[in-house]
């Protein structure tokens, strides 16, 4: 525990920063698995999502999937102390948001992979993505996938004495990441490979979600102006402290400023195949601040004194 | 629990008589002292508030545990099934009196040795799992004694004893010294009370 001796007007000795989630704790890297399953989930989640609901493309929902599947679980197996144990944590969803989030998780991958047989050569299967058995297939999962997109937020939510997880914000500042995330690794794949015919497509909706980021970052650091001397505390960390490079440099400039301008750009571009370039820049930039974000708001995670 | 801040005079002597009794490792503190600041120059001082685990009756870190390894006993007191554990560590980001520890790899006194007292109390821990204090069950349930830190305290500012009996020392303390929880504001409903100076 790291005990603050900053002098913030209200401040009261005691207040100290998580050090379990995310890099630097106890375990060091280990700890920091954490921060990745939260990071892999929100990005398949959404990949799935954008890739069935948007551009209908098997491979690249599958490749979302497998980000889940493979990403989210070894990093969340990995990060546990007792990592043989990982199967007891499905037994208690009634009150703890980690088992809801395994529960989420499995039932995506199940229904997910279900849906997305027929397409990637099981069609032997009685079931196609247009029919209606896979169209349920598809709602369930669909489900699934937004409940991986918020459940994260509400992990962070429920902890009451960290005042700048335990803002109402958080849960819908995560979900929209993870759409972000979605569309920006959708979208690059798509650019990569030729799938995009018309730069317009791929840009509005960018836009769109990155202002969206953008605004609902601005509600989350204004909502911890006033709440708590502890909220302060993150708050300062964010903006000035040694989480700035990472919130201001990568999560804000990296992650949303330079992909609005290279959106905006490769709108404004008749050269296609450089257009589609600055789309898959700006997508992975976008990527890694939803990466970013998610360090540094468990980076500035301080209890509030217990005394 | 009550303990009376009047009486407490800062001596550490509870947080020392925990680790004894418990023989809790290296950075693992079950009863810990919190420090905090007082009054304005230039009668400003420091003061030392032990804090150990509340025992809540409806405790934030028994709700999020995804396996049901903290529990809580007919008595009130929450334990932690180490079998059951598997390490998320979620429990510490709820309890927000930072009572719990996590055992992330056997840590000695002593560099690569393991005294014969810490081979017999390293016995009941596991690695990889999360720890706090028990309320001394073991010295209450086989030996018939207190709580080490009530036990040690030279000022007696510590009482233990059952908050369910109206007529116990505690309850008695409580209603007639105006003891306070801290942070009841949570809504854990902590069974330690704090008699403020």
């Amino acid at each position: 525990m790291l005990t603050s001796h900053i002098d913030l007007g209200k401040f009261r000795a005691g207040e100290h920063l998580q050090r379990e989630w995310g890099f630097g704790g106890q375990r060091k890297w280990r700890d920091g698995l954490l921060l990745l399953a939260f990071f892999f989930g929100g990005v398949g989640a959404g990949q799935f999502l954008i890739s069935t609901l948007l551009i209908k493309w098997p491979l690249s929902a599958l490749i979302g999937l497998l980000i889940v599947l493979i990403g989210k679980g070894a990093a969340h197996i990995l990060y546990l102390g007792r990592p043989s144990r990982f199967w007891r944590i499905f037994f208690r969803p009634q009150t703890s948001w980690i088992s809801r989030g395994l529960i989420f998780m499995t039932i995506f991958v199940i229904f997910g992979a279900l849906y997305l047989a027929p397409d990637l050569g099981f069609d032997w299967l009685p079931w196609s993505s247009t029919s209606a058995t896979g169209i349920v297939l598809w709602i369930i999962a669909a489900f699934a996938s937004l409940c991986m997109m918020v459940y994260d937020g509400f992990l962070l939510m429920s902890g009451r004495s960290i005042p700048s997880w335990h803002n109402g914000i958080i849960p819908l500042l995560f979900a929209i990441y993870s759409l972000d995330s979605g569309i920006a690794i959708t979208s690059t794949l798509s650019a990569l490979s030729g799938k995009i015919e018309t730069v317009a497509e791929a840009t509005y909706i960018d836009t769109l979600v990155l202002l969206a980021v953008l605004a609902s970052l601005g509600v989350y650091l204004l909502s911890m102006a006033g709440i708590s001397p502890a909220a302060r505390l993150s708050l300062r960390d964010l903006l000035r402290g040694g989480v700035a490079p990472f919130f201001i440099g990568g999560t804000i400039i990296a992650g949303v400023v330079v992909p609005l301008i290279l959106i905006y750009l490769a709108s404004s571009i008749s050269y296609l195949e450089l257009a589609l370039n600055l789309i898959a820049v700006a997508g992975i930039l976008a990527l890694l601040g939803d990466l970013f974000v998610r360090h540094s708001i468990l980076k500035v995670g301080y209890h509030l004194s217990p005394i | 629990m009550v303990i009376d801040l009047r009486r407490c005079i800062g001596c550490g002597a509870c947080v020392m008589a925990c680790k004894v009794s418990n023989g809790t490792p290296p950075g693992v503190f079950w009863c810990r002292p919190v420090w905090r600041e007082v009054g304005k120059y230039p009668y400003a001082r420091i003061e030392m508030i032990p804090v150990s685990c509340m025992q809540c009756k409806d405790p934030a870190c028994q709700k999020v545990c995804p396996t049901g390894a903290t529990q809580i006993r007919p008595d009130g007191i929450v334990i932690i099934d180490y079998t059951k554990c598997v390490g998320c560590r979620y429990c510490m980001i709820a309890c927000p009196y930072g009572s719990r520890f996590f055992l992330d790899k056997e840590r000695t006194y002593f560099p690569n040795y393991k005294t014969p007292f810490e081979e017999v109390k390293y016995k009941r821990f596991q690695i990889g799992t999360v720890t706090k204090c028990d309320f001394c069950i073991e010295r209450r349930e086989v030996d018939k004694l207190p709580p080490a830190c009530v036990d040690v305290c030279p000022t007696s500012a510590r009482y233990f004893g059952d908050l369910d009996d109206p007529h116990s020392e505690v309850s008695v303390l409580i209603a007639k010294e105006r003891a306070r929880q801290l942070h009841p504001e949570y809504g854990t409903d902590p069974s330690v009370y704090y008699i403020m100076g």
